[in-house]
C-alpha cells in the first residue's frame, strides 16, 4: 500500500506536549529522583544478600566466549524462553524485544520533559523510529494482553494456584505504556492530549521502576547478568573448601550465584512442569525450592546459622530434598539461569556429610558401597563368577578398551544380559577389550546423594586402580558411570578417556546389519541426553534395528524414568510411579519394542511393564542387545536364531 | 571312678535341649576312638535333674554325674561355671565336650579362662588320627571359607570343646547301662551376680522377617492369589515365616511388610525357599543373605538358580504340596 | 558414664581368602580390612547409650598392628570420643594366629582396667575366626558379670537390665550391677553411616597407643587351614513330584539342619 511520504510524516508524528515551565521541570525532576530512590531503596537489601553471601570458589569468568553467546543465544534471542513454550513464549519475547526496542524512545520521552529531546521525527532516522516503535507497540500491547488472558483466565497450573495479582498490575502497566505511546501518535503536538498522554506515560514508567525489586519482575534487571555468569557446565557442583564446609547446610553456605538465581527466578513454573516427582504428586517442587531459598535470604540475611532444610521454609524439606531423580529437566531448561541441581545436591550434601539424614534405604545403600563397594550389596564373587562364565578376557594392558561392567552390569541380570550383548558385539567388530578384575562403584548414588566422604573414597580407588591396570579408554554401557567418571571424578583426578556404548557402536553403524525390526521407540536417559548431549548416536544404532519412533517428550525433553539421583535404591515412592508414568507414555507411542540406553532405565522400565504393559506389553531392549540380534541374525544368514 | 571324657548335656524345661545327645554321639566317639572312658553331666535343682538322669544313665557311659542345687534351678553363668569347676576339679577329665549352643556360648569361655585354657568352639569334626599327637578339632573360618584343624597343647590340662548343631547325629548315641551319681556343689548366692528374668516370646505384632530363620517366599509364578494356600500350607509345615517378592505385595495379596526385596525387608534366614521367584536383582539384594537358598521355579533360565544351593526345575503345584505331605508325614 | 567398646579390624566380607604359604593361617598380602561387623552394632549400641543419657564417654578399644588404626579411625568419625591401640608387634600372616582368645583378651582387659569404664560392650562374634569368647573371656579376667546376644539395654538403678536372645524367637530379660561386660547381637540396632563431618571430628580426637604387654602366646595351637572340600555349586534335584520331595526333606533335615 503506497501512502505519500508527506502523509505518513504526519500521521507517523509521536505528539509531544509544549515545553514545561520550570516548576513542573523540578516536578519532573523529584519525581525521578523518588523513583529511583525507591528502586534503589528496595534493590539495596537484595544486592546486600547476594554480594555478602559466600564466594563461589569454583567461579571463573572464562571462557567467556561461551558467556557471551549464551547471553546472546538465550537472553537477547530468548531461545529457551520460546522453545519450551513456543506460544506464551514467543508473546514474552514480543515484550522484551519490545522493550529494547523502545529504549530510545524511553531515553527521548524523558528528555522531552526537560525539553532535551533529541529524536528528530522529520529525518529518516527518526521517521524509521517511530513506525519501527509503533510496530513494536503492536506486538507488546497484543502479547501481554495475551499473556493477560493466559494467567486470568486460562489459569494454567504450573503458574501456581493463586493469582497474581503483582502479575496483573505489571500486565497493565506495559499495556498502558504501548497504548500511551500509540495514541500519541494520533493526537497534536502541543495538545492537552497530547500532554495528558505525556504524563500518564511518565508515570507509569516511575511507578513501575520502584515495583521492580520485591517481586519477580526483578528478573528484568537481574536474569541477564544471571544469564551470563551461571556455571558453566550442567549440574556443576563445587568442591567442598576446609574443615567446614558440608555443603548447603545453613544460610552461610548458600553461595552469591545461588542468591542471585533464587532473586531472578521468574517464578514461570517450567521446571516444576518439567519435574517428574512434582508430576507424580510428591512433594518436591523445583520452583518452590528456589523460591524457599529467596524467602530463606529475606528472612534471614546471608551468614546465617539457621538450618535450610526441614523448619526454614515449607518447601525446603528433607523429604523434598531426596525427592529428586536429579534428571535435571529444570535446570536444563530455565530461561533465566536458575541452576536447580547445585542447590537440591547442595541440600542434601549439608544433610547426609553432617549425618543429618536418617533413612533406612539410604543408611543401607551406603553400608553397602562402604562394606561390599558396590550398590547393592552384593559379593564381588558373584561378579567373578559372570566374568569367568562370560569368557570376558580380563584386562592386561595389551587391548584397547576396558570394557566397564558397573554395578548394574556385574550383578543385575538384564544389566548382564545387557553387558553379555555388547561384548558380544565388540567381539563381533574385532575390538580387543578386556575387564578389571575388580570394579567398585564409581560412586554416581553417593554423589547424586551428598555422600561426599563415600564418593571421594570411591573416585579416589577408581582413579587408582585405572592407573594400576594402565587403562586407556574405557567403555560401559551405563550414562551414570561415564558422567561420574568423566565429570565428577575430576575433584581427585582425571580419569582415562571414556565413552558409552551407544558411541562407539555409532561410529560403527556402518557395521551392523540392517534389521526389520519394526517400530522402535527411543527413550533418551536424563544421563546421557540432558547431562552429556548424546541423542544422535543411539538412535543412529536403533535406525539400523528397526524403524525409529519418537516418545512425545523425547531428546532433550525425555521424561525422567525415575531411577537417578540415587533414588533406584531408596524405598518406595508416594504418589504415581514415575517409572508408569513414563511406560505409558513409551506404550502410548504403539511402537513394537522399547530401545533403552542405559541398564537403570531398563530396570525401571521392566518393573513397569509388569504393571502397566498390559497383556502384550512392548519388547524391551538395549540398544546393544538389539545390535547383538541383528549381528545374530546375519551369522544365521538372515534367519532368526534359536532363541 | 573318673572319666576322660566328660559330656555336659543341657536341659530345656522338663526335657532335653535338642543339641544334647549329638555333644554325647560327640563324646561316645571321641572316648572311643581314644580308648577312653565318657561320663555325662546334667545340671539343675535336684528334683528336675533325677529323672533327666536316669534316662541318661540307659546311655553307654562311665556314669552320670546330676549336679544339683537349688541355686541351679534357673541358668546363670555364675552358677554354672562355678558348680563345673568343681566337678572338673573333683573328676579330673581330659576332655569336657558341651553342646554350641547359646547357654553354652555364655558361660563356656568363662570356665576355660577361670581354669587357664580355652574353648575350641563349634567344632564341625573330630578326627583322631594314628600316634601321640592327639585328636584334632575342626572349626570353620571365613563364614565357612576355611576349615582350620585345632589341637589343644598344653600339658596336663583340659580341653574343653563345643559342637556345632547338626555335625554329629543324635541317633548315633549308643545305649547301656551307667550308675548315676550326685554331684553338691558348694555354691554361694552372693557370688552369682546377674538375675535372669522367665523367658518369653514378643507379641508378634509386625511381622520381622529379618530374624527368621526359616522363610517361604512367593513370587509371580503363584498365579493368583487364590493359590497362595499351597505355599501358606508349606510355609506351616515348616514352621516358616511367608514372604514374597514386590509384585505379589504390589498386587495386595500379602503385605508389604512381607516385601522381601530391595525396597521391602532384608533376611538372612537359615533356609530361604523360593517359590515362583524369577530372581530380579530387587529380590535378590534383600535375600543374598540366607544360609540355604531352595528354588522351586518352571524355569530352568530363572536367574535365581545362579544362588540356589538347592533347585528344582519344576511345576511348584505339583512339587510344594508334595513337599508339604513330605515333611508332615 | 562411660563406656568401653572392644572392636576387632577383620578381612572384608568378600574378600577372596587364601591359605598362607605355610599351610597354617591366611594369607593377608591381599586382604582389605575393615570393622568386624558385631562390633559395630557394638559401638551403635554405646553411641546411643551415651546419646540418651545424654552425658558420658565412649572409649573404642582394638589390638592389633599399625593397620588397625582406620578402623578405628572409623569408630572415632561415627562418634566415639577417644581410641585406645594397643599395639601387638606381629604382623602378616602371624597376626590372626600368634595369639589365641586369652591372649587377646588378656591384652583388651589389661587395657579396660586403665579405663575403668561403668561398662564394656564387643560384638558378639567375629566375622573372621567367629570363636565368639572374646567378651566372655574378658569379663572373667576383669571379674565382672557379663550377658551374650544382648539386643538392648536401659540403665535400672545402679544396674543394667538388658534383653537377650534365646534360641526359637524367646527373649530373656537379665539384670546385673555395673561394673559388667555385655556381647552384642548384631541387628539390634540400625547401624549409623560414616559422615564427612565425623571423619574430620576424628582428626581432633585422641588415639592414645600402648604396647602389648606380653608376648604372643597360645593354648592350643593351629595345625593346618585348608579350604572345604565340597564346592558350592547349585545342586539340581530331578524326579517326580514326590521323589523331589523325599529327597528335598532328607536335604533339610540333616544338610541344612531345619526340620
Amino acid at each position: 500500500m503506497v501512502v505519500a511520504f508527506d502523509e505518513l510524516k504526519v500521521s507517523m508524528h509521536l505528539a509531544e506536549p509544549a515545553a514545561f515551565p520550570v516548576a513542573e521541570k523540578v516536578l519532573l525532576a523529584a519525581a525521578i529522583v523518588a523513583s529511583l530512590g525507591v528502586f534503589a531503596w528496595r534493590l539495596a537489601p537484595i544486592a546486600r544478600n547476594v554480594l555478602r553471601s559466600k564466594k563461589d570458589t569454583d567461579f571463573s569468568l572464562r571462557p567467556v566466549g561461551a558467556r557471551v553467546w549464551k547471553f546472546f543465544w538465550e537472553v537477547l534471542c530468548q531461545a529457551k524462553v520460546i522453545k519450551q513454550r513456543p506460544l506464551p513464549g514467543l508473546a514474552h519475547a514480543f515484550v522484551f524485544w519490545g522493550f529494547l526496542a523502545f529504549a530510545l524512545v524511553t531515553l527521548n520521552h524523558i528528555a522531552v520533559g526537560f525539553g532535551l529531546g533529541f529524536l528528530q521525527y522529520a529525518g529518516m532516522f527518526g521517521t524509521f523510529y517511530v513506525v519501527f516503535a509503533a510496530v513494536w507497540a503492536l506486538l507488546v500491547a497484543v502479547s501481554i494482553a495475551g499473556l493477560f488472558v493466559r494467567r486470568f483466565v486460562v489459569r494454567p497450573q504450573w503458574l501456581g494456584a493463586e493469582v497474581s495479582v503483582e502479575s496483573g498490575v505489571i500486565a497493565a502497566l506495559i499495556f498502558l505504556l504501548m497504548a500511551t505511546y500509540l495514541a500519541a501518535l494520533f493526537v497534536a503536538d502541543g495538545s492537552g492530549a497530547a500532554l495528558g498522554l505525556w504524563w500518564v506515560h511518565t508515570l507509569v514508567l516511575l511507578v513501575f521502576l520502584p515495583i521492580i525489586p520485591g517481586t519477580k519482575h526483578l528478573h528484568l534487571v537481574l536474569s541477564p547478568l544471571t544469564v551470563f555468569l551461571k556455571r558453566p557446565e550442567f549440574s556443576q557442583l563445587p568442591k567442598l573448601e576446609g574443615d567446614e564446609d558440608f555443603g548447603l547446610v545453613a544460610g552461610k553456605d548458600l553461595t552469591q550465584l545461588i542468591a542471585l538465581q533464587a532473586y531472578s527466578c521468574v517464578e514461570c513454573g517450567r521446571c516444576t512442569e518439567h519435574c517428574p516427582a512434582s508430576t507424580t504428586g510428591k512433594v518436591l517442587n523445583p520452583k518452590e525450592i528456589v523460591l524457599g531459598v529467596r524467602s530463606y535470604l529475606n528472612e534471614n540475611g546471608p551468614g546465617s546459622e539457621v538450618v535450610l532444610l526441614d523448619g526454614a521454609q515449607p518447601a525446603l524439606s528433607m523429604e523434598a530434598a531426596f525427592e529428586c531423580t536429579t534428571c535435571g529437566a529444570c535446570e536444563f531448561q530455565c530461561p533465566v539461569g536458575v541452576q536447580h541441581l547445585p542447590i537440591l545436591i547442595g541440600l542434601r550434601r549439608g544433610a547426609v556429610n553432617t549425618g543429618a539424614w536418617e533413612d533406612k534405604y539410604g543408611t543401607k545403600l551406603f553400608l553397602a558401597l562402604e562394606k561390599q563397594g558396590n550398590s547393592l550389596g552384593m559379593s564381588s564373587a558373584e561378579r567373578d563368577k559372570f566374568i569367568a562364565k562370560q569368557e570376558f578376557p580380563i584386562f592386561d594392558g595389551s587391548q584397547e578398551y576396558c570394557l566397564w561392567l558397573g554395578c548394574m552390569g556385574s550383578y543385575d541380570p538384564k544389566g548382564r544380559e545387557i553387558v553379555s550383548d555388547f561384548a558380544r558385539v565388540m567381539r563381533a567388530l574385532g575390538t580387543q577389550f578386556g575387564v578389571l578384575k575388580k570394579e567398585k562403584c564409581t560412586g554416581d548414588p553417593a554423589r547424586r546423594l551428598g555422600n561426599d566422604l563415600l564418593f571421594g573414597d570411591l573416585a579416589e580407588q577408581g582413579l587408582k586402580a585405572f592407573a594400576a591396570a594402565g587403562v586407556k579408554k574405557i567403555v560401559t554401557i551405563c550414562p551414570h558411570c561415564v558422567r561420574t567418571m568423566a565429570t565428577d571424578w575430576l575433584e581427585y583426578g582425571v580419569a582415562p578417556e571414556i565413552e558409552h556404548h551407544s558411541e562407539f557402536m555409532a561410529r560403527h553403524a556402518h557395521l551392523l546389519p540392517q534389521q526389520n525390526g519394526g517400530s522402535i521407540v527411543y527413550h533418551d536417559p536424563c544421563y546421557l541426553g540432558r547431562y552429556q548431549d548424546v541423542y544422535d548416536e543411539p538412535r543412529a544404532v536403533v535406525a539400523t534395528a528397526g524403524e525409529l519412533v519418537e516418545a512425545e517428550r523425547h531428546r532433550e525433553r525425555s521424561f525422567c524414568c525415575g531411577a537417578g539421583g540415587g533414588l533406584a535404591f531408596l524405598g518406595e515412592e508416594t504418589g504415581d510411579r514415575v517409572s508408569h508414568v513414563r511406560a505409558k507414555e513409551l506404550i502410548a507411542t504403539g511402537a513394537r519394542t522399547i530401545g533403552t540406553a542405559c541398564p537403570f532405565c531398563n530396570s525401571m522400565f521392566r518393573d513397569a511393564l509388569g504393571a502397566v504393559g498390559g497383556d502384550a506389553p512392548p519388547q524391551l531392549l538395549d540398544i546393544a542387545q538389539l545390535a547383538a540380534r541383528g549381528l545374530a541374525m546375519q551369522a544365521n544368514d538372515g534367519k532368526p536364531n534359536g532363541n | 571312678m573318673s572319666s576322660n571324657v566328660l559330656v555336659v548335656l543341657e536341659t530345656k524345661g522338663a526335657g532335653w535341649h535338642r543339641m544334647s545327645f549329638e555333644a554325647l554321639a560327640a563324646g561316645q566317639k571321641l572316648a572311643n576312638e581314644l580308648g577312653m572312658s565318657c561320663a555325662g553331666v546334667v545340671m539343675g535343682d535336684n528334683a528336675a535333674i533325677a529323672p533327666l538322669a536316669a534316662e541318661l544313665a540307659k546311655k553307654k557311659l562311665n556314669c552320670v554325674w546330676a549336679v544339683g542345687d537349688s541355686l541351679l534351678a534357673q541358668y546363670t553363668a555364675d552358677g554354672w561355671v562355678a558348680a563345673l569347676q568343681q566337678l572338673i576339679v573333683e573328676t579330673k577329665p581330659k576332655f569336657v565336650v558341651l553342646p554350641h549352643t547359646y547357654q553354652v556360648r555364655d558361660f563356656a569361655p568363662a570356665l576355660a579362662t577361670r581354669m587357664g585354657e580355652v574353648l575350641i568352639g563349634d567344632v564341625t569334626a573330630i578326627e583322631v588320627p594314628d600316634g601321640q599327637s592327639g585328636p584334632l578339632f575342626v572349626r570353620q573360618w571365613m563364614q565357612g571359607k576355611l576349615n582350620a584343624e585345632y589341637r589343644h597343647r598344653s600339658e596336663g590340662g583340659v580341653c574343653f570343646l563345643s559342637v556345632q548343631a547338626g555335625s554329629f547325629r543324635a541317633d548315633a548315641v549308643k545305649d547301656g547301662v551307667s550308675e548315676v551319681k550326685t554331684f553338691a556343689p558348694k555354691l554361694d548366692a552372693a557370688k552369682i551376680r546377674t538375675k535372669p528374668g522367665e523367658p518369653y516370646r514378643e507379641a508378634a505384632q509386625t511381622v520381622d522377617l529379618s530374624t527368621a530363620a526359616v522363610i517361604v517366599s512367593v513370587g509371580r509364578g503363584i498365579g493368583e492369589q487364590d493359590n497362595l494356600k499351597l505355599v501358606e500350607d508349606l510355609a506351616t509345615a515348616l514352621g516358616a515365616e511367608l514372604a514374597a517378592s514386590r509384585p505379589i505385595c504390589d498386587a495386595g495379596w500379602l503385605p508389604m511388610e512381607r516385601q522381601v526385596g530391595s525396597s521391602g525387608q532384608t533376611v538372612a534366614p537359615k533356609l530361604y525357599l523360593a517359590v515362583g521367584i524369577s530372581g530380579a536383582i530387587q529380590h535378590l539384594v534383600g535375600m543374598k543373605g540366607a544360609k540355604t537358598v531352595v528354588a522351586i521355579n518352571k524355569d530352568a533360565d530363572a536367574p535365581i538358580f545362579e544362588i540356589a544351593d538347592i533347585g528344582v526345575v519344576g511345576d511348584l503345584f505339583e512339587v510344594v504340596p508334595a513337599l508339604t505331605k513330605a515333611i508332615r508325614g | 558414664m562411660k563406656i568401653v567398646v572392644a572392636v576387632k579390624q577383620v578381612p572384608e566380607r568378600d574378600a577372596v581368602v587364601r591359605v598362607a604359604a605355610d599351610g597354617r593361617s591366611v594369607d593377608e598380602s591381599d586382604l582389605a580390612w575393615t570393622m568386624n561387623e558385631p562390633d559395630a552394632y557394638a559401638l551403635e549400641e554405646a553411641l546411643q547409650l551415651k546419646e540418651r543419657a545424654g552425658a558420658g564417654e565412649v572409649v573404642v578399644l582394638c589390638a592389633g598392628p599399625e593397620r588397625v588404626q582406620s578402623t578405628l579411625r572409623e569408630a572415632l568419625a561415627k562418634g566415639a570420643d577417644r581410641a585406645v591401640h594397643v599395639v601387638t608387634p606381629e604382623d602378616g600372616d602371624n597376626a590372626l594366629m600368634c595369639r589365641d582368645t586369652l591372649d587377646v583378651a588378656r591384652l583388651l582387659a589389661d587395657a579396660v582396667k586403665g579405663e575403668a569404664p561403668d561398662l564394656v560392650l564387643t560384638g558378639l562374634q567375629s566375622d573372621d575366626l567367629g570363636a565368639g569368647q572374646t567378651g566372655v573371656v574378658m569379663a572373667e579376667l576383669l571379674g565382672v558379670p557379663h550377658a551374650t546376644l544382648v539386643l538392648q539395654v536401659e540403665l535400672a538403678g545402679n544396674g543394667i537390665k538388658v534383653k537377650r536372645e534365646l534360641e526359637d524367637g524367646w527373649m530373656q530379660h537379665v539384670e546385673m550391677p555395673l561394673p559388667a561386660l555385655l556381647t552384642i547381637q548384631s541387628g539390634g540396632n540400625r547401624l549409623r553411616y560414616a559422615t564427612l563431618m565425623g571423619i574430620k571430628k576424628a582428626r581432633q580426637k585422641e588415639m592414645r597407643e600402648s604396647p602389648a604387654a606380653s608376648a604372643a602366646k597360645r593354648v592350643d595351637e593351629v595345625l593346618k587351614v585348608s579350604p572345604p572340600t565340597r564346592v558350592k555349586k547349585t545342586e539340581m534335584l530331578t524326579g517326580s513330584a514326590d521323589e523331589i520331595a523325599a529327597k528335598l526333606v532328607e536335604k533339610l533335615r540333616f544338610e541344612v539342619k531345619v526340620l
